[in-house]
């Protein structure tokens, strides 16, 4: 008997978005979203402010569920999995939030080490070690110590990556990574994600608006916005692409497709002007 | 009056957080055998609220025992009945002003704490990592907090009374001159140990104990993120403990008596 929960084996793809839709106080966040991001891939996911970037990683995590349609990760299908199982599955992926969300009551080393002890009886040695390796991996090794009102933004999120990674999970879900971060920081986060891709073959989803920095790490892009898939591709197709969505997200164009304003009434109404012929 | 300020609207939102807190309280229930894997963190959480807690509630006890010792002189000498100003000093302390009082100062001191702390954890998206790190929040964040409540209060509320009675003998004996026999014998042969000390000191601690640690808690954990939220929330914390603890007082005297 074939598991409901339980996509082909085959699939190449680690995640698979298929029909999605999201009503959010009454907006429709997602309008039958369909995406697949392969394994051992970077994909990023871009589009404009407000279009449900975070909110799609939220539903690939089972921490929001859509009002229809599946999200399907590594086979399961994520909305039908029991606590325990989505647990297990959280498990294997790594997720940077935009803020970092350290424990503000542990130091930098009892926050990466926080899930090995959570989830493992290894023996202390072994969790300095492989807490260590990570923070060494992320630039942070001396900073082992410091606790997390010490540290800078981008010191933050590179401790949040190394706690991200501390288990070499098979997805990694990085939201907004390289906000706040100077060139320096942010080039070491670009080389960190390539090569955590690249050597542990990690799958990586990555929600950004810094369209040069993507280019150089991501191997296909999503556009989305109005609640779908507007634009897909590998960078250099992206960015070749005339659509007025591409045309005009990375051309910064305040006129085209996405409005720049928030849905008003007639602002001569709004402040109170009398309406011509009246 | 706006409709949300409405008298029906205040009594049905109340009664909901009232629902909302019972169907949390079964989730905390459910998820202490998950929790006892991190003991470490009860025993730290015991620290910050119960070890934290001692100064405030012993200087305190020492005053309300003072203040009982003086009063009661001052009344019961009208009677020439002042021998007795220990034994009404220890009832009083034992069956209400101990376990009440602990409990108003333990709401206002750990229970606020812990509603900020869990609020800003909401906040600051701790709560939300610690999910993604398969960490089930409520057995590592929650209960912890909620069984440190309820095993600080009883003996946050043992210190107090002994403070109390000892701020009563401060009084009574060594200020206004009631003989130390008389203060104590009056007082032990009075005092009964079920009725006073076990139903006034533990049964009704460990109640409000539980019931304010629920409220804390469930105040941090249902905040709405913002810096006003938390703010609302832990002034909430006050408030519905202040209010729980004085009713629920009335409950179980009436019931233990």
């Amino acid at each position: 008997m074939t598991e409901p929960t339980r996509a082909k084996p085959d699939d190449n793809a680690l995640v698979r978005v298929r029909g999605l839709t999201t009503v959010l106080n009454g907006k429709k966040v997602f309008d039958a979203l369909d995406m697949d991001i392969p394994r051992g891939k970077i994909t990023a996911i871009m589009g404009p402010s407000g279009t449900g970037k975070t909110t799609l990683l939220k539903h690939i995590t089972g921490q929001m569920r859509g009002d229809a349609g599946e999200v399907w990760v590594d086979g399961n299908q994520v909305s039908a999995l029991s606590r325990d199982k989505l647990f297990e599955l959280r498990e294997r992926i790594g997720y940077l939030f935009q803020n970092s969300a350290l424990l503000t009551d542990f130091d930098v080393f009892e926050n990466v080490a926080f899930p090995l002890r959570q989830h493992t009886q290894l023996p202390e040695v072994l969790i300095r070690n492989i807490v260590l390796t990570k923070l060494q991996a992320v630039g942070l090794r001396g900073a082992a110590g410091l606790m997390p009102t010490e540290l800078s933004g981008g010191m933050a999120r590179r401790v949040a990556l190394a706690r991200a990674i501390v288990f070499d999970p098979m997805l990694i879900l990085y939201d907004e990574p390289f906000v706040g971060l100077d060139p320096i920081a942010l080039n070491q986060v670009l080389k960190l994600i390539r090569t955590l891709n690249e050597t542990l073959g990690i799958t990586s989803v990555l929600v950004a608006h810094e369209l040069e920095a993507i280019k150089q790490v991501a191997d296909h892009i999503y556009l989305i916005a109005n609640g779908k898939v507007v634009a897909q591709g590998d960078p250099k197709t992206i960015a070749d692409d005339g659509s007025p969505w591409t045309r005009q997200f990375f051309g910064g164009e305040s006129d085209g497709p996405v409005p720049f304003q928030y849905p008003a009434g007639d602002l001569g109404a709004s402040l109170g002007f009398p309406r011509r012929g009246a | 009056m706006s409709v949300s300020m409405s008298p029906n609207n205040i009594v049905l939102r109340s009664l909901s957080q009232i629902g909302e807190c019972g169907l949390f309280l079964l989730r905390i229930l459910a998820a202490v055998p998950r929790s006892l894997r991190h003991i470490r963190e009860t025993v730290r959480q015991l620290w910050f609220v119960g070890a934290m807690s001692l100064i405030i509630i012993m200087v305190c006890g020492l005053f309300v025992g003072m203040v009982l010792g003086l009063q009661l002189y001052d009344v019961l000498s009208i009677f020439g009945g002042t021998s007795a100003t220990g034994t009404v000093v220890a009832i009083a302390i034992y069956r209400e002003l101990g376990p009440v009082v602990t409990a108003l100062l333990f709401a206002g001191r750990a229970g606020t704490s812990v509603t900020a702390e869990i609020g800003l954890m909401r906040a600051t998206d701790q709560i939300a990592a610690m999910e993604m790190m398969a960490v089930d929040p409520i057995a590592y964040v929650a209960v912890p907090r909620f069984l440190a409540g309820v095993i600080a209060m009883p003996l946050l509320c043992c210190v107090f009374c002994a403070l109390g009675i000892f701020g009563g003998h401060l009084v009574g004996v060594n200020w206004l001159g009631i003989d130390n026999g008389t203060f104590w014998s009056n007082m032990t042969a009075t005092v009964d140990l079920m009725k006073d000390v076990v139903n006034g000191v533990l049964w009704k601690s460990v109640v409000f104990g539980a019931v304010v640690s629920l409220i804390a808690v469930f105040q941090g954990y249902t905040t709405p993120p913002t810096s006003e939220g938390v703010a609302y929330a832990t002034t909430r914390t006050v408030v519905a403990s202040s209010i729980a603890i004085l009713a629920l007082d009335f409950v179980l005297t009436a019931f233990l008596m």
